[in-house]
């Protein structure tokens, strides 16, 4: 404090107080990694770092446990909830920034963000009730006829389309996230300058020249920044996939196979896990959640500072 | 000339397509908010609030015990997460404006706003349940109150620095130890936009299944006891719609269109309120 | 020094969105190579003024123009122009410096690649050309690779005049192009400037009269929207005609 040498008592106090609040945080990170460590080290202990990685294995009467598979589905809904989410995300940013006419783009600004604030479980439960059934009947059906039947690329659409599967957990997760990275990039987007924008148009370039070669090299790393906080929350998003993956500890590189998620792997089974072993190995797969989304993030985090520092110069 | 009709063509094409995107986009949003009000509204009907769960297999019955329960969580959640929050706040803000410590913690409070819920959970449970020996009311307002801390934190931090630091000279001026300053004067014109944000948290918990699952779990019989597990409208929607019956799904419908009501109404408060506050 | 009118507002009007009158009824032209000057205390349509020679207003819903502007014989606030050709032929620099998120190279090729220029030897010609012409060419000339963001504010701002160059306007229109820069920066931009007046035709928007008086040829005085007197500069600054004019040349107001 430079406004006064001695301290306040009450002040004292008060400094003290806050400041326990506000290391809680410091506490809680640090908690959440010191229990899920502790919790997953008889886990850690029984099936090391590596073999825990490439264990395929889901057996707990055989207590042999590994999270290849629920790491290999967390990964496959992500990368597929992102290239559904990503280009819309984007397109409806440039729409709102550059295109719609002024007296939709607060409309459709606040429609994003309200849909961002729907929780995952609405997402979820509709997509078990009401999308499950559509890919089962309709789209999947569909797709195995067509482009199915193309070489290589046929393998992903094998099996009995159910609509418990990836391909629908994906487009559930992609839907989600889309409001998300829509609102993030269109934040990045208006970080654009209006005058360097009119400097573009000024040497005669077109509208869409314009967010091409400025608006969106301009805003790449706030777009990047967002889609990574994207990224981080798919990883870790639950209930929206809870519903419609089924929970099947496999491997499959058909989009119409059951699968598992770590999360759906967690909120299935963390209740059931009747041996010490078990519940170990679900914290080791709840601690390599937690890692990955945190560095994610933080990553996420680093971009977008870096991308506001840049442009409040 | 001609390639200038081009590039102008071009341009052009390129906005139909990202209208299209846009559109593809609010399809869905349309389709599934759509889906929730009709399914929702013909499930609703006055028994869903007044009794409790009919015993499994059997029409009838409601979700009493899950309201209630879900506004305890919620409401103890609050309690814990908001002082904390709201000091923590402060002290980023105030005591050590511009300090490491103070950058260090408002940047992990970001990471950990978006922290996968469902860890917090197996957090609470090694933390509370484990050692209690049995899932509880209490937990889950933790596990809640865990996820809101950082929301809150970083929401007040902004607020209370969108106050000018002239006030604060100023009320220096007048010889108020700094503490005084922040309550009487620094909290007052940031009051508008800590509440705004208090309730934005709200509704972000509101929603939240995952972390309670381990943790406040689920009871079929109504219960106000904290100390004992409690039922709530998220875990009920997860159990119910995985469920075998079709009054359990109609159930979860109607249950899902109340917290998507609540959520969206405290959502659009929110905006207006930061909105007439804010950008006069 | 007069000459051939290179650029025309007759009965100009113009009203920003909300109705708001911003030009009244502003006459006003241009001699081809020649500066021309536009001066008035801030808010009084100056800027407006200028950025209705190449329609720059037309990227904001619900602006509205009245009147003509005549350039080379043809009203440019018609419906039938083409805009983006254009402002390929009225250039114009901002107040800030406003490098591209590119290399100096593609910052000052970009209108040219606009216009279908992709030859690598035409593109570096032209470059080199438009950099020598802004007087900047030897301080990046062994950095053309390198980001635009590197360059100083200065270096920045001729950077962007050669990108306006690049694409050989007739006209350009700069809007205090040298507000936010020091004072050597400054003076090199405008020794620039009159250099650049055997090629092009410019008007130049300026808050500091001590600069119109040094650079143009001719000076508008603008005030709340109307154009309150328009002559030579040198009679501007000695004898004006108007006793708005006089008593915002010697200070009293602005």
């Amino acid at each position: 404090m430079i406004f006064s040498k001695k301290k306040n008592p009450v002040d004292l106090t008060f400094s003290f107080i806050t400041g326990i609040a506000s290391v809680s945080v410091i506490l809680i990170t640090a908690g959440i990694l010191y229990v899920l460590f502790k919790e997953s080290s008889l886990s850690i202990e029984r099936f090391g770092f590596f073999k825990f990685l490439t264990l395929v294995d889901w057996d707990p009467v055989k207590e042999s446990f590994g999270a290849a598979a629920a790491l290999y589905g967390t990964l496959i809904t992500t990368v597929l909830a992102l290239i559904i989410a990503i280009p819309v995300a984007v397109g409806i940013a440039i729409y709102v920034t550059e295109v719609a006419p002024n007296f939709l783009k607060g409309p459709v600004g606040i429609a994003i963000e309200l849909l961002a604030a729907i929780p995952s479980i609405i997402y979820g439960m509709w997509g078990l009730f009401t999308l499950s059934p559509i890919m089962a009947k309709y789209i999947e059906p569909f797709l195995q006829r067509t482009v199915g039947k193309l070489p290589l690329v046929g393998i992903l659409f094998e099996g009995t389309p159910l609509g418990i599967d990836f391909l629908t957990a994906s487009m559930i997760l992609g839907i989600m996230i889309i409001p998300f990275t829509a609102s993030i990039s269109r934040d990045a987007f208006n970080l654009t300058p209006a005058v360097v924008k009119e400097s573009a148009y000024a040497v005669g370039a077109t509208k869409w020249e314009v967010v091409k070669d400025i608006v969106l090299p301009y805003s790449k790393l706030g777009v990047f920044g967002g889609v990574a906080i994207s990224l981080g929350r798919a990883l870790g998003e639950t209930m929206a996939v809870a519903f419609v993956l089924g929970n099947n500890n496999q491997i499959t590189t058909s989009l119409f196979g059951a699968a598992a998620t770590v999360t759906v792997k967690l909120a299935n089974e963390f209740t059931e896990a009747d041996k010490d072993i078990y519940l170990s190995s679900l914290y080791y797969l709840a601690l390599l959640l937690f890692v990955m989304s945190f560095i994610v993030l933080a990553i996420a985090k680093f971009l977008l500072l870096k991308a506001e520092r840049r442009y409040s110069r | 000339m001609r390639r200038e009709r081009l590039r102008v063509i071009q341009s052009h094409a390129a906005f139909v397509v990202s209208t299209l995107t846009a559109l593809f986009g609010i399809f869905w949003l349309v389709f599934i908010i759509g889906d929730i009000l009709i399914h929702g509204i013909g499930a609703l009907n006055i028994d869903l609030f007044i009794k409790d769960p009919a015993p499994a297999g059997v029409e009838g019955g409601g979700l009493r015990n899950a309201f209630v329960g879900h506004l305890m969580i919620t409401l103890f959640a609050t309690l814990i997460g908001v002082p904390v929050g709201v000091l923590g706040g402060t002290f980023l803000a105030e005591y050590a404006r511009g300090k490491k410590i103070a950058r260090f913690i408002s940047i992990l409070s970001d990471i950990m706003v978006s922290v996968p819920a469902i860890v917090v959970g197996t957090f609470v449970y090694a933390i509370i349940v484990k050692p209690l020996g049995h899932f509880s009311g209490w937990a889950g307002a933790v596990a809640l109150a865990i996820i809101m801390i950082p929301v809150v934190l970083r929401t007040t931090e902004d607020m209370l620095s969108l106050v000018s630091w002239t006030v604060r000279e100023a009320a220096f001026a007048l010889g108020a130890p700094y503490y005084k300053v922040i309550l009487q004067v620094v909290y007052r014109g940031a009051a508008t936009g800590i509440l705004t944000g208090i309730l934005l948290s709200i509704a972000r918990v509101t929603g939240e299944a995952a972390p309670l699952l381990f943790t406040s779990f689920n009871n079929s019989f109504f219960s106000t006891n904290m100390n004992e597990p409690i039922a709530s409208l998220t875990v009920s929607i997860f159990q119910y719609a995985m469920g075998p019956y079709d009054s359990w799904h109609a159930q979860a419908w109607a249950a899902a269109l109340m917290i998507t009501v609540f959520i969206l109404i405290i959502t659009v408060l929110g905006r207006l309120i930061i909105k007439w506050r804010y950008k006069k | 020094m007069t000459g051939q009118i290179e650029l025309e507002a007759k009965n100009l009007n113009f009203y920003y969105s909300g109705n708001i009158h911003a030009l009244k009824q502003v006459s006003f032209f241009a001699y081809k190579h020649n500066v021309t000057a536009l001066i008035g205390p801030s808010g009084c349509g100056k800027t407006t003024l200028l950025r209705c020679f190449n329609r720059m207003h037309d990227l904001y819903p619900k602006n509205r123009y009245e009147g003509e502007i005549v350039f080379q014989g043809k009203n440019i606030l018609s419906k039938d122009v083409d805009v983006i050709n254009l402002r390929s032929r009225i250039g114009m620099v901002f107040q800030k410096p406003t490098p591209f998120p590119m290399t100096i190279f593609d910052n000052v090729a970009y209108g040219l690649k606009l216009k279908g220029i992709n030859k690598r030897t035409e593109l570096s010609e032209r470059v080199e050309k438009a950099l020598k012409n802004s007087a900047i060419w030897d301080e990046v000339k062994d950095k053309l690779n390198v980001s635009a963001y590197e360059l100083s504010g200065g270096q920045q701002q001729r950077l962007v005049i050669a990108r306006a160059l690049a694409v050989e306007p007739e006209v350009l229109l700069f809007d205090e192009p040298t507000s936010a820069l020091d004072p050597i920066s400054t003076s090199k931009i405008e020794e620039l400037l009159v250099q650049l007046k055997s090629k092009i035709t410019i008007i130049i928007v300026t808050h500091n009269m001590q600069q119109a008086a040094r650079i143009s040829d001719f000076t508008g005085f603008v005030m709340l929207g109307e154009l309150i007197e328009f002559d030579k500069t040198d009679k501007m600054f000695t004898a004006p005609s108007e006793k708005l004019t006089e008593e915002y040349i010697t200070g009293r107001f602005g």
